[in-house]
């Protein structure tokens, strides 16, 4: 630490260090991503890649060894090449939901599925692992890599989820979150963070379109933005509805409807030739098999085009319906926003370009954006930044089952959080003394057809004639997008409540277990972390050592010149190992060995300080 | 992209609880019909970078739950008064005038809308969309001519006219959310 006090050049933020460690994570489909405020702007934590590039996106793909050792990243996609059944990717798609909600993609997944309607599972070999498990894999690789990048632990993080998800999929997101050790202060809708990245970008005061269109969920949200505050106005989608199905439906108009992983590979690959070209050549073995016969298509972008119109045509659909809802015309906005990997594509933008009818803004990177926002926001949250305010809103409907199944809402979509409503029921039967009452969300009018968050029962209540007991119902939602409900009967005043933990199958007991599970990681894990806490450390007091020597020779005492060589010779050697007491001890010693160098270092600082002012000026200032 | 660093900090903000049930004085605004939807979301805006909980996640617990109610005080005042009709309905309130849930209504208008909603659950259930669409857009153009009377009813100190006018768009308002719903099945 002394070494430091004749540099100057240490920046502010590093001194006020008094605020929380937080950062903001994009947990796509299939990319990832990690980002933080670093000197007030927000930026992208990238690292290395086998290949020698440098990149952010970590692949949200993670590989199961049957050793038990778990691989994420572009180690696993490689993996994944070799043992397709062992390496998950797009688990955002399974991810809050059950065995029925995915039907419809199970065929062209790699791995198989199990589970039950409340919850689904993917078989690795004998195991079988929870979307949430994966999630919070790609999570712990993402929070591994900010530590280092940061250089101590995550306090906080702020995760995205399309605007679009339910509670149960938050829910799922949130535990994944934990399960991956993080804090997760708040989840953030990705084209609010979208938004919050551009609006702080270009000052701007406007109202504009986020279409965001991802590997395997679609939102597109109307947010207005003025002087540091920023309301949704209104936010719509699909949450599942993404490049996957784009490539599926590229995949089903060349080989037909019986589609496999490997057609659907191709698929991909023909339509990211052709974001730089007009027509590329789409190549699989007709049976999936290695030594089958060989398919080989040149296709346009003209054909991809009307192969994936249905489905943009669902996002015209959403997007007219959430202009409707925020009360305006495509042409009162003042921009678009494209957002998510899929809009990279010539074919996607043309479509939005016609639906807006304006060329959509796309000079913040559509893979970045997201993580950039959700950057801002726990910079916000962690205290760092005050002047934003995000006034973000409720997706989907809540209400309760009636009589009959009918739903009544208490809430409607796209209201601003933190709200409240409270509606009185009657009782129905005589001497009813009981009232079940049933929490849902969705904007279907009958129960069976919303997703089912929770029941509690009010009991007690005195026999009465029908429609004498009254029930008030209120629901509440915090600045979180946290349900609390409570029902009162307002002639005896008996009341009960429930906060809303939806569930999507894994009970808090389950994510219990599995943190205690995670544990036999974890001490490998905290190891780990250990280590490369005290690898930048030592590089850092290496580093500046080294400089300081360049700088001052000439303060150098023999001896201690030769003690500070060996002791930085040692903390090198110690350093590429794993004994992180080890690499602890070195730093120690080298700080020890350079007190006498720091020490003149100091000394002559100050003699600099003072020379040519006069004596009682120094004594004013070592006073004050 | 560079972030401003705070300088107003809402901590100093003495922890005051919004209460009431006037929409316009909860957001600090004359009650009134004419208030523009710029004047409305400057007001709550403002107010809303007062008390919005984020900016509280480090304050006591009796702070951060005056600010949750004022938040959600707040958020519930901008939705009324953003509309129009509910922003009407609101200023009768204040002069002490409610829509009941039984008001009485002219018998005509109440066959004609019966049928209106009998022909659309028809087409509905009969799944012809672009015959509900149809419906809806009659429907919509019928009922901004009906919005437009408010402004010179509330203009006229004619607080029964508005009503009136007031109880006929809810019949409209209901229609118009059937339509929505049968559109959104699809």
């Amino acid at each position: 630490m002394l070494l430091q006090i004749s540099e100057p050049g240490q920046s502010l933020a590093e001194k006020a260090e008094c605020k929380k460690r937080v950062v903001g994570i994009d947990l796509g489909t299939t990319n990832s991503l990690v980002g933080y405020v670093k000197d007030a702007t927000p930026t992208v934590i990238a690292a290395a890649t086998p290949d020698g590039a440098n990149s952010a996106l970590v692949p949200s793909v993670v590989y199961y060894a049957a050793d038990g050792s778990v691989t994420v990243g572009r180690a696993a996609v490689a993996a994944g090449r070799t043992a397709p059944a062992r390496t998950v990717a797009s688990a955002k798609r399974l991810i809050g939901r059950g065995l029925d909600d995915v039907k419809a993609i199970a065929a062209s997944l790699p791995y198989a599925l199990g589970g039950d309607a409340q919850s689904v599972h993917i078989k690795i070999g004998e195991r079988a692992v929870s979307p949430v498990e994966v999630s919070a894999d790609v999570l712990r690789h993402l929070r591994v890599r900010a530590e280092q990048a940061l250089g101590g632990p995550v306090e906080g993080v702020v995760i995205t989820v399309p605007a679009y998800f339910d509670d149960a999929q938050r829910q799922a997101t949130r535990d994944a979150g934990r399960l991956a050790g993080l804090e997760v202060l708040r989840l953030l809708a990705e084209p609010t963070a979208a938004a919050l990245a551009y609006g702080l970008d270009r000052g701007s005061r406007g109202t504009y379109a986020v279409y965001d269109l991802g590997g395997g969920t679609f939102d597109v949200s109307i947010l207005k933005l003025v002087d540091g505050v920023f309301e949704v106005k209104a936010t719509g989608g699909d949450s599942a509805l993404g490049g996957d199905d784009i490539d599926r439906a590229i995949a089903t108009a060349v080989c037909g409807s019986s589609i496999n992983a490997a057609a659907v590979a191709a698929a991909r690959d023909a339509k990211e030739a052709l974001t730089d070209a007009e027509t590329a050549n789409f190549t699989v073995a007709a049976d999936g098999s290695p030594t089958g016969a060989a398919i080989t298509r040149a296709i346009s972008r003209a054909d991809v085009a009307g192969w994936i119109a249905p489905l943009l045509d669902k996002t015209a659909r959403a997007a007219r319906r959430v202009l409707k809802d925020a009360e305006l015309a495509a042409d009162q906005l003042d921009g678009v926003i494209l957002v998510g990997g899929s809009t990279r594509s010539p074919m996607v933008r043309d479509f939005v370009r016609a639906l807006f009818g304006r060329e959509p803004l796309c000079d913040i990177d559509p893979d970045q954006v997201v993580a950039l926002g959700a950057a801002v926001q726990a910079e916000v949250l962690g205290g760092g930044v005050q002047q934003v305010v995000l006034l973000d809103v409720v997706p989907l409907s809540l209400g309760v089952e009636m009589m009959g199944g009918v739903v009544e809402k208490l809430i409607h979509r796209n209201t601003t959080i933190p709200c409240g409503a409270n509606q009185t029921f009657t009782t129905y039967a005589d001497n009813q003394t009981g009232f079940d009452i049933h929490i849902v969300q969705g904007e279907r009018e009958t129960a069976s057809a919303c997703r089912s968050l929770a029941r509690f029962a009010l009991r007690g209540i005195p026999p009465m004639v029908a429609g004498m007991g009254r029930v008030e119902i209120t629901f509440m939602i915090d600045a979180d997008g946290l349900l609390k409900v409570s029902a009162k009967e307002i002639n005896t005043g008996i009341e009960a409540s429930i906060a809303v933990k939806p569930s999507y199958g894994l009970s808090d007991e389950q994510v219990e277990q599995m943190l205690v599970d995670s544990f036999e990681y974890a001490e490998q894990d905290l190891h780990d972390r250990n280590v490369a806490v005290e690898r930048i450390e030592a590089d850092r007091i290496l580093a500046a050592t080294k400089r300081a020597i360049e700088l001052d020779d000439g303060l150098l005492t023999d001896d201690v010149r030769a003690a500070a060589a060996v002791a930085m010779a040692h903390l090198e050697s110690v350093c590429g190992g794993s004994d992180y007491l080890a690499i602890r001890n070195g730093v120690a010693a080298l700080d020890l060995a350079t007190k006498p160098f720091a020490q003149a270092r100091m000394n002559r600082a100050l003699d600099a300080s003072m020379r040519g002012k006069r004596l009682d000026d120094v004594e004013q200032n070592v006073n004050s | 992209m560079t972030l401003m660093t705070n300088s107003n900090a809402p901590a100093a903000v003495a922890p005051e609880l919004l209460t009431g049930s006037n929409p316009f004085a909860l957001l600090g605004l004359d009650a009134n019909f004419a208030l523009t939807i710029e004047v409305i979301e400057a007001a709550y805006f403002a107010k809303s970078k007062q008390w919005h909980p984020d900016n509280f996640a480090s304050a006591p617990a009796a702070t951060r739950i005056v600010a949750l109610s004022n938040s959600r005080a707040l958020n519930d005042a901008y939705k009324t008064l953003k509309k129009a009709t509910t922003r009407a309905e609101a200023l009768l309130a204040v002069s002490g005038i409610v829509i009941g849930d039984h008001e009485r209504l002219d018998a005509t208008f109440l066959m004609e809308i019966l049928e209106q909603r009998e022909a659309l659950a028809e087409a509905r259930a009969a799944g012809q969309l672009n015959v509900v669409t149809q419906m809806q857009g009659a429907m919509v153009a019928r009922r901004q001519g009906l919005v437009a009377l408010l402004a010179p009813a509330f203009a006229a100190g004619d607080l029964n006219g508005a009503k009136q006018h007031l109880i006929v768009l809810r019949y409209l308002d209901r229609y118009l959310e059937e339509c929505d719903a049968a559109l959104d099945e699809e």
